[in-house]
């Protein structure tokens, strides 16, 4: 006896209830009980639906699709680091390094300023509002898209919450912990290693939230063979 | 049964070699694959099965397709070229692992 397409809507609302709530990894999972279901329905032809569900979940162990979950999003962390350091590695490339030098510059003749106190942390603050404003740009235009669609996705949930979150946190902890509480006599090499870090935030924040989210599409379906198929 | 505990480090192996004899595979697939071939002997847990397959998939050993099957999807694992290689590897490595166990447990004195 096969599984009808109602029963199939069934699995993914079932493996939505054991925190599965990515579309990606709610598929194979389904298939998999999907086909083990029918398996004991040879077997076992008298049981129900849910009766067969559940034993065929029960073979997960005691944490459930616990550890297929932690294992995924692993590997998917892992995908989008080398996603961002892939782009980074690509910003350091001609003619964006005379961006990044001229950027490194600014900051570094900024600290000579005799206001670096009040300019500083000023910009500083700037770069976070505008990256705060992008955060809540990619926010809501991935919950329309979810509200149209109903599939979430982990790689593009991931894309979201690691590029903001982690990027965020870097630039506030460079702010935190780099930079001087006195802006007089500051050396040549705090001045260097200053301008370094803020530079390399500036870039991380620009590819996180804008270049990774543009190109967000492009990775999902090369990530995907699904994604074009629902 | 056997002792499971013994077959956990393998897994990955199992897992290359089935895919090197059976061109694509999707995750159900293994697990009967296995429990037919080592007539139940051996069952591949479903909890330890998905993160060995999304673990090899991340190392670029595994490549996925997905089909439409009657009314829901199929995800399917095949080789990739490192894929290929690398089960070669495990599988030389695996052949040393027994003939190292094979003589712990089971030494052969001879004369010589």
């Amino acid at each position: 006896m096969k599984l009808t397409t109602l029963q199939i809507e069934q699995l993914y609302k079932f493996t939505r209830q054991h925190y599965m709530e990515h579309y990606d990894v709610q598929t194979e999972l389904v298939d998999h009980l999907a086909n083990d279901i029918e398996q004991i329905w040879i077997e076992k032809p008298a049981l129900t639906f849910k009766q067969a569900r559940d034993i065929s979940f029960k073979k997960f162990g005691i944490f459930g699709f616990m550890d297929v979950l932690e294992e995924k999003q692993k590997q998917m962390n892992k995908k989008y680091f080398r996603i961002i350091l892939g782009f980074v590695k690509q910003w350091f490339s001609i003619p964006k390094i005379i961006v990044t030098l001229t950027m490194f510059y600014c900051f570094y003749l900024l600290l000579q300023f005799s206001f670096a106190q009040y300019l500083f942390p000023g910009l500083f603050f700037t770069i976070l509002i505008i990256e705060f404003i992008l955060l809540l740009k990619r926010r809501k235009k991935l919950n329309t898209k979810f509200k149209t669609t109903g599939k979430k996705w982990l790689f593009e949930d991931i894309i979201e919450t690691q590029g903001n979150g982690n990027v965020i946190f870097g630039l506030f902890y460079v702010f935190q912990f780099l930079t001087p509480n006195s802006y007089d006599n500051l050396s040549t090499s705090s001045s260097l290693i200053i301008s370094a870090a803020t530079t390399l935030a500036v870039i991380i924040g620009y590819v996180s939230l804008i270049v990774i989210p543009k190109k967000a599409e492009y990775l999902l379906e090369k990530h995907y063979p699904e994604y074009k198929l629902v | 049964m056997g002792n499971q505990k013994l077959y956990k480090g393998s897994l990955q192996t199992i897992i290359l070699k089935l895919l090197a004899q059976n061109d694509k595979m999707y995750g159900y697939e293994i697990t009967q694959k296995v429990k037919e071939l080592t007539k139940g002997e051996l069952k591949i847990t479903e909890g330890a099965l998905y993160p060995a397959l999304h673990k090899l998939e991340a190392e670029g050993l595994l490549d996925v397709e997905v089909a439409k099957v009657g009314n829901r999807l199929r995800k399917y694992y095949k080789l990739t070229e490192n894929g290929t290689k690398e089960t070669a590897n495990k599988l030389e490595e695996m052949q040393e692992f027994l003939k190292t166990m094979q003589q712990l447990v089971n030494p052969k004195f001879s004369l010589e």
